[in-house]
């Protein structure tokens, strides 16, 4: 261990009246310099050079993938309309449709689905199809032109589903569905009427 | 010689070094870091023991302030701990406030109080933070320093454990110390993990195995062990050289803040006992052992100096026997030990004092402007607005969020619309549940018999127990009503 000497040594130049003191740098203070600069070398020849750590961008698709597995296996098949009636029957997710509904839908489709602003939903009569999967879709995409909004990125996959399976509860499979697509409750009242 | 590293210049003092005697193996000059060898290697530190009432006082501090410290996350304020970060949820209860995300803009407030704080105690105390209440200095010297000091015994002893050879006796003394260590910087990791995950939370995380939630073990390894490795070993080096607090707090001192410092007039010419024509410093050099930056005071003011006020615990326990009046070297501001007085209220403690004042009274009000609920107005997806046969629409989504730890109900009234405005959606109450946000649409119609265009309306959002009741302003928007007429004259229709 080397003590100091009695007064630190002085650079041999003046700049402005000012001298510098030749002292040594705390060890501790230029290991984290070596340090940083050997962790940068193996850093560069990781990704770079040996590929050992995975490029970001494969990173990304990596994760995405797994969010896509994911979502796979937390959702269902949506185009089964089978399955949707089957879960108009289930309590459970009629009763999880029911509250979405009545604190979402109901506003213009009303409580006792009779409609209002939005059309009736308890009729044979449909705008954008009758089938469990077409009510799906018109939910998850909705129809911005009439003011339905897209509920799919709100609400999620599950939640939609429900309030499908609460909208099915008072329908029946095999009933008549009547598609009217001539029906535009926005265009204005034709002449004569 | 210039005086390169320090701030503040003081005369040195007559023949400093030559009068001492060197009882140290390291004798601190003012031009070098005492702990920083020739070679840049660690000179590594054993101060003494110094009793006395600064150390009583300070040790008191101390464990006042680790109690506080252990209580904050334990203490329950209106239903969550004093001070819960909950970083996962984005909810911050303090002292009973909860603050959501959307109230981050108070940190402003928080940092330019704690900014404007340091200005004016700095001015007018000095470093008073660094020695008695920075986590560094409590933790070191009232938690570690005291292991250290059990079970290595006092300063001489260390120095000889340090210089012995590795004996297995040796290393097993050490390794003892260091497993305390390590044991100690786990401890005080989890207790400030607790103050952002909740205590029920962190005690499952203990009980689980480390992978089910590897992130938080290994940020609490990695914390300890960085805890660790500045406890054991690093210690001054952080305040010496990395804490830009100190430095900055350099800044702000001048001749009339209250610094620990040596009274040259009373001490020079040092002399042991006796010596004829002495001053009043007896060249015992304690002040120097009991250094927990291994500076000398009678330097003068000095960048390292922490103001632990070790040395006048020490100088004064000596003065007292040598019976001599102690506050040779005390707590007094450069003027007050040159022998000028002390002034307290000067330009600079003015100036920050009102900056703090001013500071203190903004942040009052934007603290006070925080409601324990918040709704926002969204127009919904879509078109804007939608024209009917009958009507003009548009239609929102009210969110509401609820900040208490119980449920409330809210409900909403449309305030200020014009005549013939209908609404549906939000109808009846609301329940939002503690910490939870609502959805509710919300659609108004108008008549186009009574639609003259856009206008502006009030959503008023209360909840039932009246503590919280704001209004926020909408515009309903809508075409040029002209246009409406023109088209119901092609129609033929009136209305």
């Amino acid at each position: 261990m080397n003590q100091h000497s009695e007064e630190p040594t002085v650079r041999p130049h003046t700049f402005d009246g000012i001298q510098e003191f030749d002292q040594h740098l705390p060890n501790w203070w230029l290991n984290t310099l070596y340090g940083a600069i050997t962790f940068s070398i193996i850093f560069w020849f990781a990704y770079q050079i040996a590929r050992v750590v995975p490029s970001d961008g494969a990173q990304v698709d990596t994760a995405m993938a797994q969010i896509a597995a994911a979502r796979m296996t937390s959702t269902f098949d949506v185009t089964n309309d089978a399955k949707f009636w089957e879960m108009s029957r289930n309590a459970v997710f009629v009763d999880a449709g029911r509250t979405t509904f009545n604190s979402l839908c109901a506003t213009c489709h009303t409580v006792n689905l009779t409609g209002a602003v939005g059309p009736n939903l308890k009729d044979h009569l449909w705008l954008h199809g009758g089938t469990p999967k077409e009510i799906f879709q018109t939910v998850t995409k909705g129809v911005p032109v009439k003011g339905m909004p897209t509920w799919g990125p709100v609400l999620g996959t599950k939640k939609t589903a429900e309030v499908v399976a609460y909208v099915l509860s008072y329908h029946t499979p095999g009933e008549p569905i009547e598609v009217q697509t001539s029906y535009v409750p926005s265009a204005p009242v034709p002449p004569g009427n | 010689m210039p005086d390169l590293k320090n701030i503040v210049s003081f005369p040195k003092p007559p023949a400093p070094r030559a009068a001492a005697p060197a009882p140290l193996r390291h004798v601190p000059i003012r031009d070098s870091v005492t702990t920083i060898n020739e070679d840049g290697s660690r000179y590594f530190l054993h101060p003494a023991d110094a009793p006395g009432r600064f150390l009583f006082w300070r040790r008191l501090s101390g464990w006042a302030l680790i109690l506080l410290y252990f209580l904050l996350p334990w203490v329950p304020v209106n239903g969550y701990p004093a001070v819960f970060l909950d970083i996962a949820h984005r909810r911050f209860h303090l002292f009973g406030w909860t603050l959501a995300a959307q109230d981050m803009w108070l940190l402003f407030f928080l940092v330019t109080g704690v900014g404007f704080s340091l200005f004016f105690v700095t001015a007018l105390l000095g470093r008073i933070w660094c020695g008695w209440a920075c986590p560094q200095t409590v933790f070191l010297e009232h938690v570690y320093r005291r292991i250290e000091r059990v079970l290595e015994g006092d300063a001489l002893q260390r120095r000889t454990l340090d210089a012995a050879p590795w004996t297995s006796g040796k290393i097993f003394r050490r390794g003892f110390k260091h497993a305390i260590y390590f044991l100690a910087s786990l401890a005080i990791t989890h207790l400030f993990l607790a103050y952002f995950v909740s205590i029920p939370d962190l005690w499952g995380f203990m009980h689980n195995a480390p992978g089910e939630h590897w992130t938080a073990f290994a940020f609490v390894f990695l914390a300890a062990a960085v805890l660790y490795f500045n406890f054991a070993w690093f210690r001054e080096q952080l305040c010496i050289v990395i804490c830009p607090y100190g430095r900055l707090q350099s800044a702000l001192t001048d001749e009339h803040s209250l610094v620990i410092g040596y009274d040259e007039k009373r001490g020079e010419p040092r002399g042991k006992l006796g010596t004829v024509g002495a001053g009043a410093c007896v060249a015992c050099n304690r002040c120097v052992q009991v250094c927990p930056t291994g500076i000398d005071i009678r330097h003068g003011l000095q960048m390292e100096c922490i103001g632990c006020a070790a040395c006048i615990d020490a100088c004064d326990e000596v003065m007292a026997r040598v019976k001599r009046p102690t506050g040779l070297i005390r707590y007094d501001s450069l003027a007050g030990l040159t022998g000028g007085a002390t002034r307290w209220l000067r330009p600079r403690t003015i100036v920050y004092g009102i900056l703090l004042l001013i500071g203190a009274s903004v942040a009052t009000f934007a603290f006070s402007t925080v409601k324990p609920a918040t709704f926002t107005v969204f127009r919904m997806g879509g078109a804007a607005y939608f024209v009917d046969r009958d009507s003009v629409r548009n239609q929102f989504l009210v969110r509401v969020l609820n900040k208490r730890a119980d449920t409330a109900t809210f409900t909403m009234a449309i305030e200020d619309a014009q005549a013939g405005v209908k609404h549906s959606g939000f109808d009846a109450p609301v329940a939002v549940a503690a910490m939870a946000e609502q959805m509710a649409p919300l659609v108004l119609v108008v008549d186009r018999k009574h639609y003259t265009g856009p206008f502006m309306f009030k959503v008023h959002v209360r909840d039932e127990s009246g503590r919280y009741s704001v209004t926020r302003e909408v515009e309903f928007l809508g075409p040029d009503p002209d246009l409406l007429k023109e088209e119901d004259r092609e129609h033929g229709v009136s209305r």
